[in-house]
């Protein structure tokens, strides 16, 4: 392979001007990560103007800063407030939400940071070596092993819970019945939409999870204060220590695997790879039901994974011309207002935009761990912040944020709606995080299985003899009986997990 | 527990109710400044461009160029928001709803008006007589593309392969959806369609040969095209395409499917005369510049820049045309 592209587009990196866009591009993006609701698909809206004055280049390098950069900043909030502004980042707030409440919010933030900087870059390795490659990978999944993938990512759903399971799979069914609101894509039938044209195509991932988990949290506290007397969150250490270190490495090895692997997948990669990765973790663990409570691994390798799984989303884009999701849909748009169609050609005709772009990640991850360690002393601060103070605050942040999704006053509704249903969840012993994940994958796997029946002329064996979709199936078979097998082998009287409130 | 039953649910209501104050009146400052009131000559404030689609589409880029381009030539801001929702329909309805002072206008697409009322009920299909349309914009042509391997170079070949055909779409209610099911039937093929949400997944589907042939927006497939990865088969325009000189229309290969996407500008029903005027001239204006024709290059658009008048009547005839059509062959678009 001939390196000297590559070597040009470092060039191209360091010109001041690009690392400044580098840089002020990750800074956004940290920042509006932190802001929960407000993700990187509505500031690179919004930003979209600005890109129209600057080079094609510093432009794209600037996009692509704010999304990456959003992950790290999405972990944040995920672990210190109990709001993923991201389907990829619901899994972290199990254990980091935990650690944050045991006064361990400096060890998760900081494992989070190592473990998205080492995901990233192995990414970003793999982007340069093998993008064409795996890019031929993503090709081969169609709609069946979409599918299967969203039928194994439901069944892994039940099992990371740590409450109990009835009432996991309880809510894991309300958020597939949630996904089936909006306009049928197939026939145009209105579903459970109530003539309304605001519910037409169906309810968006950010009101459900901003209420669910964010909203609910606040709307609980504010009865908890009045029970109990309040304690100001501790705070303790801000810097995960060696121990913390040695639990996470493994996890961060594994996820970053994982999410670069995932990421590649137009569609739901993202949340798959983190739920993938926290899963494989949980059944590896000698201890499995320390997740959910406080695991490191619980927090590294679903954060390893959807950064990895962020990188390698650009690889459709910058080598097929297709968006793997909506913020690389921007991007696409992006591209097109500087006169750059991407595609298949853009590594040969386009060389200094897609190797200035490739290699600004290094660049731009190295910027952000650096800019991660002083922040995460400063972020867990936050947390002495009176709840007082800072539940009106979250809430009026949540709500603009939720707001700036479509512009629609009627989403600020969704957000309390599903917030009111998030605290008499929580009240009854419900987690929220079945049914947020499985609303993601359901209309996933609704359309997929319809497209693939579609494909096979009505015959449904073609989703198992397919090599993809069949081995999918076949893991899913395992996964399903697992709890089976392991109990005929140890004969071992399962004692019932407490069920988990707080 | 039981002691403090109420206050907390009286605090809670409150801070919920607070909340939704301040964002409800945030929202509500926003546009009274963005409307520009009444006073000296329009337009005195910014000029907001609604998009009834995510941004990054065609009709988000092409409504981005033209509000640069007008807020430009006016003298004022011109902030795009993003509206998505049912189609498009979410913006219109809105759009529909507002005061007629051009202070609030929207780049709309043809497809809304001909093809979404054939699949949704008459109640909730958007009617162009709510709208003053300013000026039309550009084409956006079809092509029906299939990927290298299958060895098609043309619909015959679709015709000769004797099987059924299964051809992705980008939705129910899409162009690419009305010219690929017209073409079929006319040509008697027998086929199934897999609708896809939107451009990216159709066309990631037909590159790993999951579908037999998609039929997508020219921006979309051109580069895969060109990179020799896809094969056009055919385009549903009345002429050939200058963006793909050596592709046969349809017609040209004697199936009669005429089916193209096409956008204008549009007001509230009653915006006054002197400021559609406004609005025309400057968007003449920048329809003329060199930056405004590279942007419909670059992203393969055919200018389509007709009177009002030419606008309704290209929609008339083509709701008219499609329905006859498929009333003709029977096909119904929801399946």
């Amino acid at each position: 392979m001939d390196i000297s592209p590559i070597l040009d587009g470092f060039g191209v990196v360091l010109e001041p001007t690009n690392l400044l866009y580098c840089l002020i591009g990750v800074i956004i993006g940290m920042l509006i990560g932190v802001l929960p609701g407000l993700g990187p698909g509505a500031t690179i809206a919004i930003l979209l103007p600005i890109t129209y004055g600057i080079g094609p280049v510093s432009a794209i390098i600037m996009l692509a800063g704010i999304f990456y950069g959003a992950q790290y900043g999405g972990t944040i909030t995920s672990v210190l407030l109990r709001l993923p502004g991201e389907a990829s980042s619901v899994v972290t707030v199990f254990d980091g939400f935990a650690l944050a409440k045991q006064g361990k919010a400096g060890t998760a933030l900081g494992i989070a940071a190592i473990g998205s900087f080492i995901g990233g870059t192995v990414s970003i390795i793999g982007l340069t070596l093998v993008a064409p490659v795996v890019a031929g990978f993503a090709l081969d999944f169609g709609p069946p092993e979409y599918a299967a993938l969203g039928i194994l990512g439901v069944l892994l759903i039940s099992s990371i819970g740590n409450g109990n399971k009835l009432k996991a799979i309880i809510a894991a069914c309300i958020g597939l019945l949630i996904a089936t609101v909006g306009r049928d894509t197939f026939t145009g039938a209105e579903r459970f939409t109530f003539g309304s044209l605001n519910l037409a195509e169906g309810i968006d991932f950010i009101p459900i999870a901003m209420g669910l988990f964010g909203l609910s949290e606040i709307l609980y506290n504010l009865e908890e204060r009045h029970n109990k007397v309040h304690s100001p969150a501790k705070v303790g250490n801000v810097w995960p220590s060696r121990k913390d270190l040695g639990q996470a490495k493994g996890a961060i090895g594994r996820g970053s695997l994982i999410g670069f692997v995932l990421g590649v997948l137009p569609g739901g990669g993202a949340v798959l790879s983190s739920l993938a990765a926290y899963a494989l973790e949980k059944r590896r663990a000698k201890q499995p039901e320390r997740f959910g409570r406080g695991a490191v691994e619980g927090v590294a390798a679903p954060e390893t994974a959807n950064n990895a799984a962020a990188t390698s989303s650009f690889i459709p884009l910058l080598t097929l011309g297709i968006p793997a999701n909506a913020t690389m849909a921007l991007m696409f748009g992006a591209l097109l207002i500087q006169g750059i169609q991407p595609g298949p050609q853009l590594v040969t005709e386009h060389p200094d935009v897609f190797w200035g772009v490739v290699n600004s990640m290094y660049i731009g991850n190295i910027l952000l761990l650096i800019m991660s360690i002083p922040m995460v002393g400063v972020f867990v601060r936050i947390l002495r912040v009176r709840p007082a103070i800072m539940a009106p605050i979250t809430v009026l942040i949540t709500l603009l944020g939720a707001y700036t999704v479509r512009n629609q006053v009627y989403d600020i509704f969704l957000v309390i709606v599903f917030g009111v249903l998030g605290y008499l969840m929580k009240k009854f012993g419900f987690e929220p995080g079945p049914l947020v994940l499985a609303f993601v994958l359901g209309s996933m796997i609704e359309s997929s299985a319809r497209q693939g029946l579609l494909i096979f002329g009505g015959d449904p064996t073609g989703f198992f003899t397919r090599p993809i979709s069949g081995t999918v199936f076949a893991l899913v078979v395992i996964v399903a009986a697992w709890p089976l097998i392991r109990k005929a082998i140890r004969r071992k009287p399962t004692d019932r997990v407490e069920e988990k409130i707080s | 527990m039981p002691t403090s039953r109420t206050a907390p649910r009286r605090i809670l209501l409150g801070v919920v109710g607070a909340a939704a104050a301040i964002a409800l009146s945030a929202c509500g400052g926003v546009k009274t400044t963005s409307s520009g009131g009444g006073e000296g000559e329009y337009p005195t404030g910014n000029i907001e461009f609604s998009v009834g689609a995510s941004a990054g589409g065609s009709t988000d880029l092409i409504t981005r160029a033209l509000a640069q381009g007008i807020g430009k030539e006016l003298g004022v801001s011109t902030p795009v928001l993003n509206k998505p929702g049912a189609n498009g329909a979410l913006n219109a309805k809105e759009l529909q709803a507002a005061k007629p002072d051009g202070y609030k206008i929207a780049v709309q697409n043809a497809s809304l008006f001909t093809i979404t009322p054939l699949t949704v009920s008459a109640a909730e299909a958007t009617k162009i007589d709510s709208f003053d349309v300013i000026t039309g914009i550009s084409r956006d042509d079809y092509v029906m593309a299939t990927s290298t391997q299958s060895g098609y170079k043309s619909i015959d070949d679709l015709k000769k392969a004797g099987k059924t055909i299964r051809y992705g779409t980008t939705g129910v209610g899409t162009g690419a959806q009305l010219a690929s099911a017209l073409t079929f039937k006319s040509a008697g093929v027998e086929s199934t369609a897999v609708p896809f949400d939107g451009g990216a997944p159709n066309l990631t589907a037909l590159l790993g040969n999951q579908v037999d042939v998609s039929t997508m927006q020219i921006g979309e497939a051109i580069e895969n095209i060109k990179g020799g990865k896809l094969v056009p088969l055919a385009v549903f325009s009345q002429e050939r395409i200058p963006f793909l000189p050596d592709v046969k229309t349809a017609k040209e290969q004697g199936y009669d499917v005429l089916v193209t996407q096409y956008r204008f500008l549009t007001a509230p029903k009653g915006t006054p005369e002197n400021v559609k005027a406004k609005l025309l001239d400057a968007a003449k204006k920048t329809f003329a510049t060199q930056e405004y024709k590279k942007f419909n290059e670059d992203n393969s658009l055919t200018p389509m820049e007709v009177s009002p008048q030419e606008v309704l009547t290209s929609l008339q005839n083509d709701s008219a045309t499609f329905k006859a059509q498929l009333d003709k062959f029977g096909i119904n678009l929801a399946g």
